[in-house]
């Protein structure tokens, strides 16, 4: 046994037991300092402060049982090497926790001191192994990272000099162009967007891989989002000779997703349509509901290229890749673009997946969850299977100065969701950005698990800070007003779930005036409040 | 009506050379500085209507002039448009928050960064002689 090996925390509540470990650890070694504790919170304090070399942990303590005792170890000192002491009856277990990142285990009364003592170098050692490899690479991700980002400012540069000058030529700001000088320069400046995209794309990747990829739910109309990323798409499926279409039924309730990151999705799948479509070819956006799964809008990308081969399809969302068939006549990328595509589609909790025919077309969908207020709501306002005794609605109305620039005013909501995910009591609180509005205006409403008082008090501190905050307080003023919100009598009728159907469509109610000013009619959010589907949306656009 | 006129500051005499054309195309008048210390000595001498700032600068970055530009009376007025190839993950809200108007990452669509311009230069900035329009 090393030296570092001096200190062993023992988590067992059974002093028969208790008492055996010592001794058996003591037979072993006379320097040890063996640190006894009967139950898991004792152990959990004893974690705080200088971590033990080792921790030998009795799984059935009076404040913890089974599987939940070592995982509050493993996440409080997720460093430090547990062997779990385990009884003749509960071996199975000692196992599983083995496969969760416990080193080792041993049954009780079955094992002598050199056991023990071999058990427990062999946890430290493999400890320190895992802790090294982890620790490796996790700078290896960093230095990916870091390099990454430098990489594309320094590519950046030249590429923006590059862009300047063919943009002067190809805008006459240096004398007349013939055609053929037009087409070279065009070509130049095709080349530059796509090497622009490239270097996006592979600081996107790094940072999906790192986790880094931020994405902002809020309440959103799936239709709008399609026509903006088809519009902007419009004009390079004309220059094939494609047709570019999208389907949507208007009537498609509101989703829970971040706008740009949808326009990025579907601009990277129509895209790639585009490109691997022949001229006269055509690419068509859909939306639909789906009986089957009422609780996400499914979005598909069809195309009438050339398809995709079995064995592309099983791996064409992985990194890097790239179909071998692909490359006869279009240029290849990075390889990034789909991998990037399924990790935005997953951080919005959807799935995404390909359908193709060689020669004949693929068809790429994904699912996205609906806005559901209800579903979002459902730990706010219920509390171990029952609702809460009190839940208050806030709105927070805000509105730029007049001096504030767009990009200041984009900078300014960001800051007002921190503030007021900051003022909120309980982490079940939430905070809705209310659906996008044409007015230079945001509305949050928040509905917190607390009583009239404490919605006073919430308030007051939302008002405090806004006023301590003289950065936003340069861009943006507020407006905060609370509301109790009815809830239906104790032993009222029905399920849960319809009584928190109930109080959603009173919130939404309460606060309709906030939705009624966007775009999201108020039609559209009582549809959307319910779990409960509506199949007649789904006639218009399955065709 | 005199032109406005709009300080470039980058320390690429290629990139400075390429937007000065841009922006004089576009009847703009335009100023140079190639380093942080010649910004804000430009900026007073010039008194100009728009800074368009790159922040990987020598002597002095992006984010010093941003400070020096906010801690004088007379140059806070002045709308600043960061122009820069660093990351905006990183970059854009620590700009924004040290008083940029704007952030927009090279190459920038030049309708964009115009549109920008356009728009930072029609508003009318708090303690500004409301003559903008």
């Amino acid at each position: 046994m090393t030296n570092h090996q001096s200190h062993v925390l023992v988590i067992e509540d059974n002093p028969g037991d208790a008492d055996l470990v010592r001794l058996r650890l003591v037979e072993g070694r006379s320097d040890l300092e063996v640190n006894c504790v009967d139950r898991l919170s004792a152990g959990l304090d004893a974690l705080e402060g200088a971590p033990p070399s080792v921790v030998l942990l009795d799984l059935n303590l009076p404040d913890s049982r089974g599987a939940e005792t070592f995982r509050k170890i493993l996440s409080k000192a997720p460093g430090v090497p547990v062997v779990v002491l385990s009884g003749q009856d509960d071996e199975e277990l000692a196992a599983k926790a083995v496969h969760q990142g416990v080193q080792d285990y041993l049954v009780k009364g079955a094992f002598d001191s050199k056991q023990l003592a071999r058990a427990m170098r062999y946890a430290v050692e493999r400890q320190a192994l895992l802790t090294s490899l982890d620790m490796s690479r996790k700078q290896q991700l960093r230095f990916k990272d870091e390099f990454l980002s430098h990489v594309s400012h320094e590519l950046r540069t030249p590429l923006t000099c590059i862009h300047q000058f063919v943009t002067l030529l190809l805008d006459g700001l240096a004398g007349r162009l013939t055609a053929d000088q037009r087409g070279h320069l065009e070509t130049i400046f095709r080349s530059v967007k796509q090497l622009r995209t490239m270097i996006a794309e592979l600081l996107e990747a790094t940072r999906a891989e790192t986790g880094k990829i931020s994405v902002e739910l809020r309440c959103i109309r799936v239709d709008e989002v399609i026509r903006q990323a088809v519009t902007m798409l419009h004009a390079s499926a004309d220059e094939k000779r494609i047709g570019l279409e999208a389907g949507v039924d208007i009537r498609i309730p509101l989703v829970n997703a971040d706008p740009d990151r949808l326009q990025q999705i579907l601009s990277n799948l129509i895209h790639n349509a585009i490109k691997f479509t022949a001229p006269d070819g055509s690419v068509m956006v859909k939306a639909w509901l789906m009986d089957a799964d009422p609780s996400f809008v499914y979005i598909s990308v069809a195309d009438t290229g050339r398809g995709i081969s079995p064995e592309a399809r099983a791996l064409i969302f992985e990194r890097l890749y790239q179909d071998p068939n692909a490359v006869d006549n279009s240029r290849k990328g990075l390889g990034l673009g789909l991998y990037i595509t399924k990790e935005l589609v997953r951080l919005h909790g959807g799935r995404i997946w390909v359908e193709s025919q060689v020669g004949h077309g693929s068809v790429f969908t994904f699912t996205l969850p609906l806005f559901s207020l209800p579903r979002i709501l459902f730990s706010t306002i219920t509390d171990q299977g029952r609702l809460r005794r009190a839940v208050s609605l806030l709105t927070v109305e805000v509105a730029p100065l007049p001096a504030c620039s767009s990009d200041q005013w984009q900078d300014a909501r960001r800051q007002c969701l921190q503030l007021l995910k900051s003022s909120v009591y309980h982490h079940e609180d939430v905070v809705l950005p209310v659906p996008e509005n044409a007015s230079q205006q945001e509305t949050f409403l928040i509905v917190a698990a607390t009583d009239e008082p404490g919605a006073q008090a919430m308030e007051k501190r939302i008002a405090e800070q806004f006023e301590r905050h003289t950065e936003l307080r340069a861009k943006c003023e507020i407006k905060v007003a609370h509301t109790a919100v009815p809830l239906p009598e104790d032993g009222a009728e029905g399920s849960l779930e319809a009584q928190v159907q109930q109080v959603a469509n009173r919130i939404s109610e309460l606060a309709m005036p906030a939705f009624a000013r966007g775009p999201g009619s108020p039609t559209a959010l009582e549809e959307n409040s319910g779990l409960v589907h509506q199949p007649e949306n789904t006639k218009e656009h399955t065709q | 009506m005199n032109k406005p006129k709009i300080l470039i500051v980058d320390d690429d005499p290629d990139l400075r050379k390429g937007l000065n054309l841009r922006l004089r195309a576009n009847h703009y008048d335009t100023a140079y500085a190639s380093d942080g210390f010649s910004a804000i000595a430009m900026a007073q001498k010039e008194k100009p209507d728009l800074i368009i700032l790159d922040i990987g600068l020598p002597a002095g970055d992006g984010f010093v002039v941003l400070n020096r530009l906010q801690q004088s009376a007379s140059l806070s007025v002045i709308p600043v448009v960061v122009l820069t190839a660093r990351d905006p993950e990183v970059n854009r809200d620590r700009t924004l928050k040290a008083g940029a108007i704007a952030f927009l990452q090279k190459p920038a669509d030049n309708n964009e960064l115009l549109e920008v311009v356009r728009n930072a230069l029609q508003q009318p900035w708090p303690g500004a002689p409301a003559s903008a329009n």
